[in-house]
């Protein structure tokens, strides 16, 4: 086995652990993580497929790169919106401090 | 083609001048002032293609750029055919529509609504361009990352379905660019055109090819895979619903389109052809029936999208197992019909719920006298999602069942049809019967929005006046690509 049918095969296995993850999880910050494990598997994927001719195909590596950007802003978008809900229930539960409903700090 | 390109341009530089000059306070003027400048500019991308439209429609060759220069191979084409052309006009109409209502409307928009929408556009509008799997991949990016920051807009109580479906549509993504890796990995090519020749029926493309539609299937929440649309549909606020129903849905089913009527081999395309058209009708049978349950007014909207977007699957399904061209027109047409009545459902939906105070569809009790033109607009839209004639909904589906009811060996699909119609019937009906009942009052905690209402209206209008424009439409659509 050399080594490109070998990382191939590595991030075949990182993503369907990614995809594994996301479907059984439940906590959302380990959702963002087994989807970004997903994404790791497919840029694996890709890069390992670059490396099959000599010299190495730089349009593989384009797309890794776009798509790594691409997940990059994915990620930071996701984190944010998951941590301000996890802000916003931490503020619903705490017991009566003087604030009227949340509703009221985020008008739409 | 460079009509086109204006089409895409102007609103990703709108974006950018509503960046620059985002005023940090809320206030009535301002919304005048951005909204303004957003119809002015919608109106002028949708006069640009229209002009896109006339172009191709008068070409008999498909137009193609390539970005940049590159030489083929290299280079990221986009390209221009009577449904990009199309879509893009329609992509821009819907969007002034909301424009329109989120300018004049009462109960109006967030007030980030305006750049985010302007990005959806002009992602939806460079997607229906693009020729290109990758491309493809970036520019459907794009609209999920926009879809999602609209939903969150709606405030607290819908960061959860946001962040459910951004977790979603973030790894139905990545199933589609481990399709696009293997395909790359196989041809050594991305261009739709190119990869059309080259492309044969061997286990690697079929993995790949099945990679891509499951995760597009996630994406346009195509049954069974549809659990994550209700929830965002739902819980946005009333212009981005309309906008994610009418518009974001049809772009997967794009690609989806685009793979397997050109870049799939016939062999494989006819194997799959009767399992598309068959999960068509059981969406349109759960979805509809979903959508009969529910006890609140946008959750049973939205069920509607899930159920007659199996219509349009149905299409493709028939399209690709027949390879008829004709079937073509009946899965844009259904796209159209489904994405104007859809806008007049959502916006007259919101308009009945803020008014009455309620989300509920028992809460709808007397509609027909306290909001009477909201719920005219939603019987009339609901009327083309039924297929009454001489609607939009109407037209498609008699394109639809044309062919089907000239060979009797296709009589079973039919049925299917029949089933789909009595569904939806029930669920608009039920709300219906609901706006009558005037006996139990539920009376208004606000006066009524006028203008809101009547802008409701317009789409609805404009579905069942697609009757006129039809034969056009047939022709235009009925060649293919």
């Amino acid at each position: 086995m050399n080594s490109g049918a070998f990382y191939l095969s590595v991030g075949m296995a990182v993503f369907l652990i990614g995809l594994h993850g996301l479907l059984v999880l439940q906590d959302n910050l380990r959702r963002v993580i087994a989807v970004n494990l997903m994404g790791a598997g497919v840029f694996l994927v890709l890069v390992a497929l670059a490396t099959r001719t000599d010299p190495v195909d730089p349009v593989l590596q384009a797309l890794a790169v776009t798509g790594l950007v691409v997940a990059i802003s994915a990620t930071a978008f996701a984190l944010r919106l998951v941590s301000a809900r996890i802000r916003h229930q931490q503020h619903k539960t705490k017991p009566d401090d003087g604030r009227l409903s949340s509703h009221k700090d985020k008008p739409r | 083609m460079n009509y086109a390109l204006v089409s895409v341009a102007l609103p990703m530089i709108t974006v950018v001048l509503l960046f620059l000059v985002a005023a940090p306070v809320y206030s009535r003027l301002q919304t005048l002032v951005t909204g303004g400048l957003v119809i002015i500019i919608t109106v002028i991308s949708l006069s640009t293609s229209w002009l896109a439209l006339l172009e191709a429609a008068a070409q008999s060759t498909t137009s193609y750029l390539a970005i940049g220069g590159w030489e083929d191979g290299l280079a990221i084409r986009f390209r221009l055919t009577p449904v990009v052309a199309l879509m893009l006009t329609f992509t821009a109409l819907i969007h002034l529509l909301l424009a329109l209502y989120g300018t004049f409307s009462r109960h109006g928009v967030p007030k980030d609504y305006w750049s985010l929408s302007c990005f959806l556009h002009g992602s939806l509008a460079a997607l229906w361009l693009s020729a290109d799997l990758f491309n493809l991949y970036v520019t459907l990016e794009l609209l999920s990352l926009s879809a999602v920051a609209l939903v969150a807009l709606a405030g607290p109580g819908a960061w959860k379905p946001a962040a459910d479906y951004l977790l979603l549509s973030l790894a139905a993504s990545l199933c589609y660019l481990f399709g696009v890796a293997l395909i790359y990995g196989r041809y050594g090519l991305l261009d739709i055109a190119m990869l059309t020749v080259v492309v044969n029926d061997d286990l690697i493309t079929r993995l790949a090819l099945l990679l891509m539609t499951a995760g597009l299937m996630l994406k346009a929440a195509l049954w069974p895979l549809h659990l994550w649309l209700p929830a965002a549909h739902a819980s946005a606020p009333t212009a981005v619903s309309a906008l994610l129903s009418a518009l974001v849905v049809k772009a997967p089913l794009f690609i989806l389109w685009v793979l397997w009527s050109q870049v799939a081999p016939p062999v494989m395309a006819q194997q799959i052809g009767p399992v598309f058209a068959l999960i068509g009708i059981l969406a349109l049978v759960f979805g509809g029936f979903s959508a009969m349950r529910t006890p609140y007014l946008k959750v049973l909207v939205a069920y509607s999208t899930v159920a007659q977007l199996g219509y349009a699957l149905m299409a493709l399904g028939l399209l690709l197992a027949w390879q008829q061209p004709e079937m073509n027109s009946a899965l844009w047409l259904f796209v159209i019909a489904h994405g104007l009545a859809k806008t007049s459902l959502f916006l007259a939906a919101g308009q009945m719920q803020t008014t009455l105070g309620t989300k509920r569809i028992s809460g709808l009790r007397g509609a027909t006298q306290t909001t009477p033109i909201a719920m005219f607009a939603f019987a009339v839209a609901g009327g083309s999602l039924i297929g009454l004639p001489p609607s939009g909904g109407f037209l498609a589906k008699w394109v639809l069942l044309e062919p089907l009811l000239s060979q009797p060996q296709n009589w079973p699909w039919v049925l299917g049809i029949l089933l789909g119609t009595l569904v939806s019937a029930a669920y608009i009906f039920r709300l219906v019967v609901m706006a009558f009942d005037r006996a139990r009052i539920n009376p208004p905690d606000i006066s009524s929005d006028h203008v809101g209402q009547w802008l409701a209206l317009v789409p609805a209008v404009l579905v069942w006046g697609m009757a006129l424009a039809g034969e056009q439409l047939i022709q235009l659509l009925g060649e293919g690509i």
